[in-house]
Order: structure tokens, then sequence, then C-alpha cells
């Protein structure tokens, strides 16, 4: 009983020290200027102000830069979600000539970081045309190992069977998937769609290099140029934090159910 | 007219493993035929190559008089009802049915008669709604074979579709699956390792060993005729018990037994097909049922034996003894006191005698 509240009292204590900078965040951008740069900080607005996001949202195309965030996190995610699951699919259910080594050549990848191939990629993109669009950032997203690994691994523990069986049902290939696969792996998608999406949306350096124009820029790019004007207005930095963090913290609230079910399925055999 | 002809179907796994040779059979319009024989004899295999889930290595397969062996498996017509059932988990029971239907894009209102008749023969209307997850292992055998129904096809394939089930469930599924036969009057292939679900359901049984088919004939010849010590062992519950010794010519023509426990002579009758065997070796098969505590016969041989094991059923009895070290095994009327350890006189009765080459196994003759 004691071992149950030791371990809920240190539960609580690291909760509350996680949480504490994010709440300083909310209270700091609802302050007037200087308010939040004190000693021991303040936590609680007074007076409590709209000021902040007023500025911001006057010195800053915020509407345009959370569209662009908005748009490139959602289709990179779509996108990423039906290519990893096809080549997981595949991978885990279709007998072909070299299946094994691909897959293993795939998975080596992994230990490449992402830092080295940002020049290479930058350069190929730019030999296609396609740096301050979109398209520089969809492309990366479209797939990765990580992404087809996990979907694999899931796939691996739905029965052969199921998959006969609707061939004799008369699915062909594509039915199949779309029909037997996909429903039975939400789970897991789920899970890879909320990586695909916070990672995507909370990506700095690659837009930050890719994309050039104000225009095109995703939040965090916004917001670091915003830093580098305003470094003595931390409430107006922290305003566009909020309006950053709040779409994420919303999609991962909203599919935190499936989430945790994904993670814990697959880790078990059938 | 559904009929499925196998001709010299092989199959050959990538390792040179080759799991069933020269399969040669016809399955007639309606029958119902049953595949058997031991885990591993390619039973699953050319049930599966019959339905388009594994190539043929070399053969030809013809359903309803067409060679199928590049047909995919939805043009061959024919529906499968698997082993764990493989029941589409996120649809409910009437969404499992309607699914090849609807692929096939039958018109709704169409699929709607089907998949309720197909119901209402299952007894499974009350449940359409439900998700297979909240099903007994029965229902979800039902509505796996709901989902073959509603599809009217050619020939039905069941692989193992009872082994799942508990002992109880498992004999009334098999005479609803036999009545659904008879009802539908389609061509079935069923496929099971448990030969009393062969015997009482197969119109036909086609038995099979390591890949290569030993007998293919109708439940009764299978027991009284077995080709094969194999067949002979394996049809019948509890197993033949085999004995291996030597034919001579003394005074008269005589079976004895390795170690001279058991001898005995033989008929007139079989004596004319035993001559060519004299001073070769041989083994005897002796049902259970065959072995009696009653002398019924003015020539059979009697056999004191200490009994092992005694298993009272009720309305008879199984005991367990050994002859030469070999576990023989009786099916008896209800003995009463007669306890483990004690001794009891057997009656063999000769014509019920069946042999077997020792080096090939064939059956050498059954004296019927």
């Amino acid at each position: 009983m004691i071992k149950k509240y030791l371990l809920y009292a240190f539960l609580s204590v690291t909760s509350v020290i996680t949480l504490i900078p994010f709440i300083w965040m909310l209270g700091a951008s609802f302050m007037f200027d200087g308010k939040a740069s004190v000693f021991p900080p303040i936590f609680l607005p007074d007076p409590f102000t709209f000021t902040q996001y007023q500025i911001l949202f006057e010195r800053l195309n915020v509407w345009r830069n959370f569209f662009n965030s908005l748009i490139l996190s959602s289709m990179v995610t779509v996108l990423y979600i039906t290519f990893t699951s096809m080549a997981g699919y595949a991978f885990a259910k279709y007998r072909f000539r070299g299946k094994k080594f691909l897959f293993n050549l795939l998975l080596s990848s992994m230990i490449i970081p992402s830092q080295v191939t940002m020049l290479p990629l930058f350069l190929l993109l730019k030999s296609m045309g396609f740096i301050n669009t979109y398209m520089a950032i969809i492309i990366p997203g479209l797939a990765n190992i990580f992404g087809i690994f996990l979907i694999r691994q899931y796939c691996i523990s739905i029965p052969d069977s199921l998959i006969e069986a609707a061939r004799m049902d008369g699915a062909t290939d594509f039915q199949i998937y779309r029909k037997v696969i996909l429903p039975l792996a939400v789970p897991i998608l789920v899970t890879l769609a909320i990586f695909s999406f916070l990672g995507t949306w909370n990506d700095f350096l690659w837009p930050l290099i890719a994309l050039t124009d104000d225009s095109m820029y995703t939040l965090p790019v916004a917001l670091a140029n915003l830093m580098l004007e305003h470094t003595k207005d931390p409430e107006l930095m922290m305003a566009g934090s909020v309006v950053t963090v709040i779409p994420v913290i919303i999609v991962f609230l909203a599919l935190q159910k499936y989430y945790i079910k994904g993670i814990m399925m697959g880790s078990v055999k059938e | 007219m559904s009929e499925v002809i196998l001709k010299n179907v092989c199959k050959i796994y990538d390792g040179g493993n080759k799991v069933v040779t020269d399969a040669n059979f016809k399955v007639e319009d309606k029958e119902f035929v049953v595949l058997v024989g031991p885990s591993g004899c390619g039973k699953t295999t050319t049930l599966r190559m019959i339905a388009g889930l594994e190539e043929i290595s070399s053969g030809e397969i013809f359903i309803d008089g067409k060679l199928v062996n590049n047909l995919p498996p939805k043009d061959r017509d024919i529906a499968m009802v698997f082993q764990n059932y493989a029941l589409y988990p996120h649809m409910s029971v009437y969404e499992n049915m309607a699914f090849g239907l609807k692929l096939k894009k039958v018109d709704k209102k169409e699929i709607d008669v089907r998949v309720k008749e197909a119901a209402k023969i299952l007894s499974l209307e009350e449940y359409l709604n439900r998700k297979p997850k909240a099903l007994s292992g029965g229902q979800r055998q039902r509505v796996a074979v709901g989902r073959a129904i509603v599809r009217k096809p050619k020939v039905f394939l069941f692989d193992e579709p009872l082994s799942n089930l508990d002992a109880k469930l498992r004999v009334q599924m098999r005479t609803e699956i036999s009545k659904l036969h008879k009802q539908l009057g389609a061509t079935m292939i069923y496929v099971t390792h448990d030969q009393t679900e062969a015997m009482t359901m197969g119109d036909r049984i086609v038995i099979m060993k390591d890949g290569i088919v030993n007998q293919v004939d109708t439940p009764l010849n299978l027991y009284n005729k077995p080709v094969n010590q194999f067949v002979a062992g394996f049809i019948g519950s509890p197993a033949m018990n085999f004995l291996s010794g030597t034919i001579s010519e003394k005074s008269d023509l005589t079976f004895t037994s390795d170690k001279s426990e058991l001898t005995f002579n033989f008929s007139s009758e079989q004596k004319s097909y035993l001559k060519e065997y004299i001073g070769q070796e041989v083994v005897i098969g002796i049902r259970p049922e065959d072995l009696s505590i009653e002398k019924t016969n003015i020539k059979s041989i009697e056999q004191e034996c200490v009994l092992d094991v005694i298993e009272p059923m009720g309305n008879e009895t199984f005991i367990y003894f050994e002859i030469e070290k070999v576990q023989f095994i009786a099916r008896v009327k209800p003995l009463g006191d007669i306890k483990v350890g004690g001794k009891i006189k057997l009656y063999i009765d000769p014509e019920k005698i069946y042999l077997f080459d020792k080096k090939t196994g064939n059956h050498l003759f059954k004296n019927s």
C-alpha cells in the first residue's frame, strides 16, 4: 500500500515538473510586456490580457502559416499512411524475389541520421524544381522504413486465412488491402498518423531549409523568425507557442485511445 | 454438373519437398468426398490446390469439366470454409456473409434475400448484426458456412472445419453439415484428420499418407476391404491390432507369430490365396471388435491374456493386453468383476483376420 502511495507521489511530482513550463507558457502568453521576465517566475497573469495574441496576429501572417502547417501535415500524413501501409502489407504477406534483402536494406537505412541526408535531399529537390513549394516537404515525408516496419509487424499478426477467404470471396489484391487489411490495421495506422502529423507539424529544420518564402513558412519557422526580431518579448513568443501547440494537442487527445492500443498491439504474437 | 477431377496432381515445394504425389481421383456431382489422413499427409495441400490457393506443380485439375490449373480462386466458382473460420473481425455476421456477393456486384435486394435464407438454414437470424467476436465457436463456424452458402458455388471445400470445436459441438455440427449437403445437393470436399468424421460424413473417402492417395472408396469398403495395412490401421476406432509372423506348411497351412505365442490354421478359402506366401513374413490384422470373450465360431482360437488396462464405456469395454510385447486392444461386452492384472480368455475368429505383406504392407486378402 505504502509502495503504491509512494509511486503515485512520485508520478504526481514528475507530472507537475513536466507541466510547469507548459503552464508558464500559457500564463505568460496572457501577460503584458515585461511581466513574465521576473524571478521567481509567476504563473498567473495579472492583469490578464490578449495583447500578445493581437500583436502576434498583426505582425505575422499567422493564419497563412497555420494553414501551411495544417495542409502540409495533413497531406504528408495521408500520403505517408497510404504508402507505408501498402509497403508494410506487401512485406508482411506477399512472397516475392528479394523481399528479405530489400527489407533488410531498408532497415539498415535507419541508422543514417536525417541530418546527413539533408544536403543531398535539398540538391535533389532543387534539381526537381521543388524548393520553396509544398512538394519539398511532402516528398521526403511520403514513406519511411519506421512506418513500413511497424505496419509489417502488425500485418504479420493478421492470419493468412483471412486474406485467402477474401480471395475466395472474389476480392482483388487491392480490395483485400482496402476492405480487409486497412480496417483491421486502424490502431497501428492511427498511431503512425499521430507520429507523422506531429512530426511534420513540429518539424523546424527541414521546412527552414526547404521553404524560403515568408508565405510558405510553417508555424514553427515563422515563430523562429519572430524570435529573432523580438528576443526581448517572451510574452509574445509564448503566445506564438500556444498557437503552435494547441492543434497538435487536440489531435493527440482525440486519437489517444487508438494510439495506446496501437503501441500495445503487435507486441504479443497472438 | 459440378464434378471435380484430379489427374496426376503433384505439389513440390521450392526445396524439392514433395508433399503430394500423383493424386488421382474424381468427385462426382453432388457427392460428399472426405480427404483423410494423418497430419502432414498432404490432404490440406490437395484441397488448397483445388481451391487455387496453392499452385499445382504438375498435373491437371478440372472443375465442372473446365481445366482450372491457371484460374485464380475467384474464377473457379468454389467456396471454402477454413479451420479457423477466417471471419472478417471488423464486419458483422451479415456483412461477412454478404461480402462475396457485394464484390460480385450482386443486386442489394438479392444479397439480402440470400443472406437471410442462409441465416435461416443455419439458425443465425438473431445474430446477423453481431460481430464475430460476440459469437460462440459453433456460431462462428456456422457463419463461415453461411458465407460459403450465399455464393451458391459449384463446389464447397471444407478444411478441417470442426477441429476447433469441443467434442459435443463437433458431433452436432457434423450432422448439420451432412444435412446441409443433402439440403443443398452440392458437391462437397471435406478435409479432416478424424477418421470418425470421415466415416460418418463421406459418401466416399480418399485416404492419403505421405502425399500419396492410398485408397478411394466408400466408408464400409474401406473398413471391410482396406488395400493395405495403413488404411486398415487408420480406419476403425479403436485401431486394428497388428502382429507379425510367418506362414508355414506343416501338416496344414499355418500362421505362427514371431515368438510362437499365437498360431492358427487357415480355412480352405484362405489357403487358396496364401499358397504363394508360404515361408514368407506377413502381418496379421485383427479388429478390436473381432476379439471376443465368447466362442462364436468353432474354429476360433483361444488366447489367454493378462489385462493391462480396462476402459469401461458402459455399453462395452475396451481391454488392453499384450501378445508378444505388442499392445492389443479388444472391444468386448462389459466384463463384470475382472480387474487389471487378471487373466481372461479371448477368442480370435481366423476367418475375420486380415493379412498383409510385411514388406509392401499390401492386403493379401479379406475373407468376408
